[in-house]
Order: C-alpha cells, then sequence, then structure tokens
C-alpha cells in the first residue's frame, strides 16, 4: 500500500483520530473509576464496564496510531471517491444550516425553522434557485407539521405562525 | 401449540386490515427507501420511532419489518440502474447488474433480481418459521454467562467481520459502547459519563445517533466529497421480463443463493456481505457462460441477490429468538421492540405469540406485495432516481431533524446531532463503519447487565464464561468467526480493497 496515493485522506488526520481515541478511552477510564457504587459486589460495580471499554477504546486507538505512523491504515479504499477535494463550502453551509434550525426552531417554529434548513441545504449542494426550493420546502414542511402534530400526536412548537388552535 | 397452528393464527394477525394495511404501507415505503440513494431503512425506522411510540406494538414491528424486506428490493433497482452500490450488500450486484444495464438488458436485471429476492425471501421465511423455534428451545438454557458470550460473538462478526479492516471496525463497536454507557446505570443508578449535563442522565437515544451519524455525516460527507461526482442512470429499455434462457439461467442460482444467505443470517457469521460475494464465487465457477463474466452474467445478479434476501431474512433468527441484533438495521428494529417494553427472546414467544407470529406471517404477506410492487411498476420506483440531489438531501435533513426534535422538544438533542453528524462525516472519510457503533450502543447496556449477573453468579470469578460449555464453546466460535471468513475472502476474491467498503447510509 502506497501511503502517499494522492487524494488519499491524510496520515495526519488517521494519526489525529487515533490520538483522539486513545484519549477518549483514558477519560472513560477515569470516568468509570470515579464512580462509587455502595453496592459494589467483588468488584462488579458500576465501574467495570467503563474500566473495560475504555482500556478497549485505547487500545484499538494505540494499534490505529501505530499503523498511521507506520505506512497508513490498512486496506483503506482507493477508488474516485476517495480521489475529490474536498468542498468545505458546501461543508459550512449545511453545518450553518443545521445549527441555524437549532436556534430557530424553538421560537420561530417548526415550520419556518425547516423551510430555511430546507433551501440552505439545497443551496450547499449547489442549487441555484432559492425561490423553487422555498417553495418545495413549505410543500413539505407545513404537511409534515399538521401530520405528525394532528395525526402522530408529536409536539411541535407552531412559532410564529400561530393555526388559531 | 405447534408452529404450523403458531403461523396460522400469525396469519389472522398480519391479515386484519390494519395490519395488512401497515404492512402494505411498510414495503411500499422500504422500496421507496430502498431506491433512494442516501436513505436506508436503519435510518427511516429510526426516524419513525418517536412518531409510532403510542402505536399497538404489533402494528408498529409489521410496519419496520415491511420497511426492512421492502429496503432490500428497492436497493437492488439502484445498484443495476446507478453507477454506485446502494448498499455493501448489493455491491455484486451493482457490479455485474449494472454491466448487463449498460447492454441494454436493465429489463431482465430487475426482473432476476426482484424473483429472486421473492423466492429467497419467501424460502428463507419458511427456513425462519422452521428455525426459530428450535432457536427458542436452545436459547432457553442460556443463562447469563451464554447470553454474554452470545453478544460477544455479535459484536465480532459486527465489526470485525465485515468491512476492509477488524481495528477499525472494533474502534466503532467500541465508540457505540462508550455512548451506551452515558447515563444512569441501570442496575445501581449510578450517573455514568453526563459530564453533570442533566439532559444526559437518560442516556443518548439510538434516534440521535442513527439519524446523525446516517442522515447528518453522510449529507456533509456527499457534499463535501461526491457533489462533484454525477450520477449515472441507465434506462430500462425494452421488457422487464425474462426470456426463456433468462429462466433457465436464474433459477438455479436463486435457490443457491438462498442456501448460501440463510445460514449466514442466521448463525449469525458475517451478515449479508459475505454470502454475497460466495454465492457470486459459485456462480462463476458453475456458469455454462463464463465468458459473461464481468461483462453483465444474469446469474452473478440473480445468486448474489438471492443471498442477500435471504440473508436478511436469516438475521431475524437471531434478532426474534436470542434479542440478538447482527446489523445497523436489527439494532434499530430492537430498540423498537424496547420502545414498547419487549425484549425479543424466547420467553417473547410464550408471552407474546400473536405479536411474533403476526411479525413472521407478515414477511410471507410482505414478500408477495413486494414482487407486485417491483416487477409490474418498477417504472415508478425509477422515477425516484432523476429526483435532484439539493432537493433530496434537504429533505433528508428536514426529517432528520424533525426526529431528533420530536423526541422531546429540546434544542440540546439538535446540537448533539450536528456533533454526532460531525462523528459520522470523520468516520465515513476515514472509512470507519457505522454499523458497529449502533451496535454497540444498543447491545452494550444488555451485554454489562447479563456480564455482571454472572459474575454476581460466580462470585466475581471470570473464568465462568470459560468453564460453562455453551458459553465457551460460543466463545469459540468467535475465535473462528474471526479467523475463517477472512481465510475464505482472501482465498477467493483476490483484490478486496478494490471494492467500495461499507456504505454506512444503509
Amino acid at each position: 500500500m502506497n501511503p502517499s496515493s494522492s487524494g488519499r485522506p491524510s496520515l495526519g488526520g488517521e494519526a489525529l483520530l487515533s490520538l483522539g481515541m486513545v484519549l477518549l478511552g483514558a477519560f472513560v477510564v477515569w470516568q468509570g473509576s470515579l464512580v462509587k457504587a455502595a453496592a459494589s459486589y467483588s468488584g462488579i460495580g458500576p465501574g467495570l464496564f467503563p474500566g473495560l471499554i475504555g482500556s478497549g477504546l485505547s487500545l484499538i486507538g494505540l494499534v490505529l496510531g501505530w499503523e498511521a505512523l507506520n505506512g497508513g491504515w490498512r486496506a483503506m479504499p482507493d477508488d474516485e471517491t476517495t480521489h475529490q477535494d474536498a468542498d468545505w463550502r458546501a461543508f459550512g453551509l449545511i453545518s450553518l444550516a443545521v445549527l441555524l434550525h437549532m436556534l430557530l426552531v424553538g421560537w420561530a417554529g417548526f415550520i419556518i425553522a425547516s423551510a430555511l434548513l430546507y433551501a440552505l441545504i439545497a443551496r450547499g449542494f449547489g442549487s441555484t434557485r432559492p425561490g423553487r426550493d422555498l417553495v418545495i420546502a413549505l410543500l413539505i414542511s407545513v404537511p409534515v407539521f399538521f401530520i405528525f402534530t394532528r395525526g402522530l400526536g408529536l409536539n411541535l412548537p407552531a412559532g410564529w405562525l400561530t393555526w388559531g388552535a | 401449540m405447534d408452529t404450523f397452528t403458531a403461523l396460522m393464527s400469525g396469519f389472522a394477525v398480519a391479515l386484519s386490515v390494519q395490519n395488512l394495511l401497515l404492512g402494505a404501507l411498510g414495503v411500499t415505503l422500504g422500496t421507496a427507501i430502498g431506491v433512494l440513494p442516501g436513505v436506508g431503512p436503519a435510518l427511516t425506522i429510526a426516524l419513525l420511532l418517536p412518531a409510532t411510540a403510542n402505536f399497538e406494538p404489533t402494528g408498529a414491528l409489521i410496519l419496520f419489518a415491511g420497511i426492512y424486506y421492502g429496503a432490500m428490493y428497492g436497493g437492488s433497482t439502484t445498484s443495476i440502474l446507478l453507477n454506485t452500490p446502494g448498499e455493501s450488500a448489493t455491491i455484486i450486484t451493482a457490479m455485474e447488474g449494472n454491466l448487463m444495464a449498460k447492454r441494454g438488458r436493465a429489463g431482465p436485471a430487475l426482473a432476476t433480481a426482484a424473483i429472486g429476492s421473492f423466492v429467497a425471501g419467501t424460502l428463507a421465511t419458511i427456513m425462519l418459521t422452521i428455525a426459530a423455534p428450535a432457536m427458542v428451545e436452545v436459547a432457553l438454557k442460556f443463562g447469563p454467562a451464554e447470553y454474554f458470550a452470545v453478544m460477544v460473538l455479535a459484536f465480532v462478526t459486527v465489526s470485525a467481520v465485515l468491512g476492509n479492516s477488524p481495528a477499525r471496525g472494533l474502534a466503532s463497536l467500541f465508540f457505540g459502547l462508550t455512548l451506551g454507557l452515558i447515563g444512569l446505570d441501570s442496575q445501581s443508578g449510578q450517573p455514568r459519563l453526563t459530564l453533570g449535563i442533566p439532559e444526559l442522565l437518560d442516556g443518548i437515544d439510538i434516534v440521535i445517533v442513527a439519524v446523525g451519524l446516517f442522515a447528518v455525516g453522510e449529507t456533509l460527507y456527499v457534499a463535501t466529497y461526491l457533489n462533484r461526482i454525477a450520477d449515472k442512470i441507465e434506462s430500462v429499455k425494452g421488457s422487464v421480463w425474462m426470456s426463456k434462457s433468462d429462466w433457465a439461467r436464474s433459477w438455479k442460482p436463486w435457490l443457491r443463493g438462498t442456501a448460501i444467505g440463510f445460514p449466514f443470517g442466521a448463525m449469525p457469521a458475517g451478515g449479508s456481505e459475505i454470502p454475497t460475494f460466495l454465492s457470486y464465487a459459485a456462480e462463476k465457477k458453475l456458469t455454462k457462460h463464463p465468458e459473461e463474466f464481468g461483462k453483465g452474467a444474469i446469474e452473478g445478479v440473480a445468486g448474489p441477490e438471492a443471498a442477500n434476501n435471504a440473508a436478511a431474512a436469516g438475521m431475524l433468527v437471531p434478532l426474534l429468538t436470542l434479542g440478538l441484533p447482527t446489523g445497523a438495521t436489527a439494532a434499530i428494529m430492537l430498540s423498537a421492540f424496547q420502545q414498547y417494553g419487549l425484549q425479543p427472546g424466547p420467553l417473547l414467544f410464550a408471552s407474546e405469540p400473536q405479536l411474533v407470529w403476526g411479525l413472521i406471517a407478515s414477511l410471507y404477506v410482505g414478500n408477495v406485495l413486494l414482487l407486485i410492487l417491483n416487477l409490474p411498476m418498477v417504472g415508478l420506483w425509477v422515477k425516484l432516481l432523476s429526483i435532484p440531489r439539493p432537493l433530496l438531501y434537504a429533505g433528508i435533513l428536514v426529517f432528520a431533524t424533525l426526529g431528533a426534535y420530536g423526541l422531546r422538544n429540546s434544542w440540546f438533542d439538535l446540537a448533539l446531532l450536528y456533533g454526532i453528524g460531525l462523528v459520522g462525516f470523520a468516520m465515513r472519510r476515514y472509512d470507519i463503519p457505522v454499523a458497529p457503533t449502533i451496535v454497540g450502543l444498543i447491545l452494550g447496556p444488555l451485554a454489562e447487565t447479563q456480564m455482571r449477573r454472572a459474575l454476581a453468579i460466580s462470585q466475581g470469578d471470570a473464568t465462568v464464561f470459560l468453564t460453562q460449555p455453551i458459553s465457551a464453546s460460543v466463545l469459540a466460535i468467535t475465535a473462528a468467526v474471526l479467523i475463517v471468513p477472512r481465510l475464505l475472502k482472501r482465498r477467493r476474491l483476490p483484490e478486496p480493497t478494490l471494492l467500495p467498503t461499507d456504505a454506512p447510509w444503509k
């Protein structure tokens, strides 16, 4: 396996993810050791499983970290999809859409937040017709709102649009 | 009550108007999401969990089972017509089937996949009907140590046998197990890994994790890396019916595919990916037209498609009789049972026979409906493929955020959803399979309970798992399962890394 084949996810990323696993595992072990249960019977308390899982995660992180530093992770796929340049603008737009929806949904309501989410994601995927996207967004979010609240008994905020209910 | 009587009473449940409608809705929805790239049965069922909380359990599970079966049928349509496979188990279909479509033989390819799925699905459901009660007899002898051992087996098969790298599979599994730890310990009531955040006391809901990984992570990945690659859809020209020679070349691969697929799904030893490879290898060896393989041979679609569906049915055996999920969709089905306070396992067959047998009977009905939906009406489903990507993924995220927010109307869940989406994005980019995370999250807390029970009985003696005969043999099988398929795969398919790996959205 040639680690420097173009377009392949960077070894730095692999090493970083491996390190993340080691640290997360250590954190889980530490948190597990903090759990003090009165009814700990022969050491079989609520702290045992976190200890095992955290150690396992750290161990796998170490193995993957070793792989990353010695030629890269094994058997990584090498096809057309792994040779694409990243489109971080699309990534940013979609992140913005999701986070904006999170802020808006409780306040402006499900329909407005979802319509905005829809139009922004479509934009992130390269749509150049925001008007059409918004119309489709409303054609989806308005019926969905009524089906889920009236039909399936889910509680969704109406927000700025109140329906005289 | 013998099996036949039980099945007949199950049909009475499955054929009630309400359940028939829910089953029909399930298979239709399942076919649609199977056809659509970017949506799979695991994501769909997860999204429906909050909305079906007030449903009567039998009807809801019939709906979910319909989605599970339907997605298998729909997935093959996409694999044949699109140049990207819909899910890992249809990689082979995507190779031979797409080549057939390129040669103008899309119709027969779709037909042999649909009829093969029907034949395999129905035969495998019969095998499920026979195998499940037998498995229940075995499962009744299980104690905590045995349950823990089979759960370890499931963990290993899901994470280390599938995919390209056992290390990355296990990393995914342990991430899921870690997520499963968060919240109050079920036995002592102690908070674990909650970091003092009150929202985390109930644990992280499976809906958030599944939707975050499958919908948010996948959408981020497709937008960032794949949006510049155009999908190429092959058109269905001419008849979807098969000629006499197509039939003659298809029926044996269907039966062989079923025979290979069901045991693999039921054991559980390797999901539905390996049996499709094995079936393909077998057909390539036995065919009278070896020159067509690699250029679009109908046997190469018929066999693997049948194996895929038979394995999917087989996976219901461990799920129903042991409560053991061996894939992402099965894990979400298990959490659907839990949502209604039901625990699949041998006792469920005794306590809820109407539900279990109604569910199994609905699979027979579903297969017939699916054949009708997928053969004469295939043109309708093909139209779904022409939905522009921006509109499709925008729609997926509207439903994804709805599912997460609908749980308890909390913005915290949406923040968590985005965070898990970022993890899913990284996992997709670095070829870490997602299914083990889902299985670890669902099965981890159950495994912990069984392990602690077993250790409490043995008074802390950890050798209990190796001294009990059933538990010891299951752990021995686990070791074998880890080694044998790797050898098989290496021998029969010399270039496994050239295949696109696990497609996490399914």
